[in-house]
């Protein structure tokens, strides 16, 4: 497996660029955890408390309003308890290089979600995230410099 | 599939153990005094005053300072009023002249003994209220950048004139101080009957009402609008951070109307001795010098300005606004201008 971590070099070398890409990502997020990890961010309902202020400007269908305004703002740690599970989730999984793509769209969806209800503000940091983490899975950026290209020669499928 | 669902279970299944442990550990970590502090989110952010202030006066104390995040007055007052009997909170900061009325209603204060200190003249008058004393204030004003309009406006009709059409952006007052302070401002310039009638063409040039400054601020810093309610200080933000000269605050004829940031210390506060030494920490020349260039707002203490690119910010003519008008008063006006908004 270790063998095939550095062989990815050899065969898929044109995606280096983006493992360096890939490996940053992963590093921000772990960062970024760490800091939810170590302060309030399970023990005060801040983020719920963001949502709930924007939430009424927001420009979405009533569905997904009532949704975010009965399940999430209403069970705000259950909701930060799973985006800091998906924020190390991905943090790992970038800076180990494995199953890049399903966690590059749990990302994606992750940040296109926080693009919607965390307000003007972080509108463009999260539009670049989900951009970021669609080419993630699109190329499949596991695949070099991590261990997804071990099971890619093996398995191959669309999930590597 | 079952390599990713494996993988999220371990993380999530890592995650839960680390909290346990964490919160396990907790209790005996440290026996010194806790010092709860609820303020607003600009004021604890890493960028804001809170994390200098709290490292300084833990230096010396031999306490810890715990930062409640309060989103906006009207839920930090809730929350004082719920845990009342408790004694949540050890000091409270953040609340501006218009709050104090509500402040008061329901929950205790104690008096706070403050030397006799170099105050700023407008800051003066609002001493005699002994529960809460000042510790910045800021003067309110539209901003626009000088590139992109012909002339600067001198008064609100100025803000009528086409180019501003959709352009410029404001807080709801429902929700947001510096917008409740806009629309009183605008009554004690005109008078009530004209102000709405002013309003009616006004709203036509507002692109959005946003429930808050960070919102209404959001559209102008991205290009959005032409103008938008802020400080007098904001300008300076720019100058210091993005080396942008090019935003000014306009002044008006009319005068512009002043914001003061509270502290208040709770009668049921636990660490009352804590409190009164940190809003000394607050009112020192240290702590406001830190406030200053961190809030973006004025210190409330004399010669802190001095020597800082605050001490370049003209004296902007300024309203005397002191007769505060009473919650009923505010409702009524606020009702009336969310009739004239859905009429629209």
């Amino acid at each position: 497996m270790f063998a095939a971590f550095i062989e990815s070099v050899k065969y898929v070398g044109h995606l280096i660029p983006l493992a360096f890409l890939r490996v940053f990502l992963g590093y921000y997020y772990l960062q970024q955890a760490l800091v939810k990890f170590h302060g309030d961010f399970l023990n005060r309902p801040r983020l719920a408390a963001q949502i709930a202020e924007v939430l009424p400007t927001v420009d979405a269908s009533y569905w997904y309003k009532s949704l975010v305004e009965k399940l999430l703002i209403q069970h705000w740690q259950g909701l930060a308890f799973f985006i800091l599970g998906i924020e190390f989730a991905i943090a790992i999984s970038y800076l180990l290089g494995y199953v890049v793509r399903p966690v590059a769209i749990l990302g994606a969806l992750l940040a296109f979600n926080m693009m919607i209800l965390t307000g003007p503000q972080y509108e463009d940091l999260y539009r670049v995230f989900f951009a970021m983490h669609l080419a993630m899975a699109w190329v499949g950026a596991g695949r070099c410099l991590g261990f997804d290209y071990y099971f890619f020669k093996r398995r191959r499928g669309i999930w590597w | 599939m079952r390599h990713f669902l494996v993988f999220m279970f371990l993380v999530f299944a890592g995650l839960f153990g680390a909290l346990f442990l964490k919160n396990s550990r907790d209790p005996n970590k440290d026996s010194r005094p806790i010092l709860k502090i609820y303020a607003s989110s600009s004021f604890i952010k890493q960028w804001g005053p809170g994390p200098w202030l709290k490292e300084k006066f833990e230096s010396t104390c031999d306490c810890k300072v715990e930062y409640n995040d309060a989103a906006d007055s009207v839920l930090l007052m809730q929350k004082l009023k719920s845990e009342n009997r408790g004694g949540g909170a050890d000091l409270v900061l953040g609340f501006d002249q218009y709050d104090l009325e509500m402040a008061q209603k329901g929950i205790e204060w104690k008096p706070i003994k403050i030397e006799s200190l170099n105050f700023y003249e407008p800051v003066r008058a609002t001493l005699s209220r002994t529960h809460f004393i000042p510790y910045d204030w800021g003067v309110l004003a539209f901003l626009v950048r000088q590139s992109e309009v012909k002339e600067l406006p001198k008064s609100f009709d100025d803000l009528l004139m086409p180019e501003f059409a959709g352009q410029i952006s404001l807080q709801d007052p429902r929700t947001s101080s510096p917008g409740l302070q806009f629309l009183l401002w605008l009554i004690s310039v005109k008078g009530e009957e004209e102000a709405f009638q002013f309003l009616k063409k006004f709203n036509a040039q507002v692109k959005s009402y946003g429930a808050n400054w960070s919102m209404s601020y959001g559209l102008f810093q991205k290009n959005q609008v032409k103008s938008t309610l802020s400080w007098v200080t904001s300008p300076v933000f720019h100058l210091l951070e993005e080396k942008n000269s090019d935003i000014v605050a306009v002044e008006f004829k009319e005068g512009h109307p002043i914001q003061f940031e509270y502290v208040g210390i709770p009668a049921t506060c636990k660490n009352c001795d804590l409190a009164e030494k940190f809003v000394k920490l607050l009112l020192s020349k240290e702590g406001q010098k830190v406030i200053m260039e961190k809030n973006f707002m004025f210190p409330v203490i004399q010669g802190v300005r001095d020597g800082t690119v605050f001490e370049s910010i003209p004296n902007y003519k300024l309203m005397d606004m002191n007769v505060i008008p009473t919650i009923a008063e505010r409702e009524r006006i606020l009702k009336k201008w969310t009739q004239l908004r859905r009429a629209e």
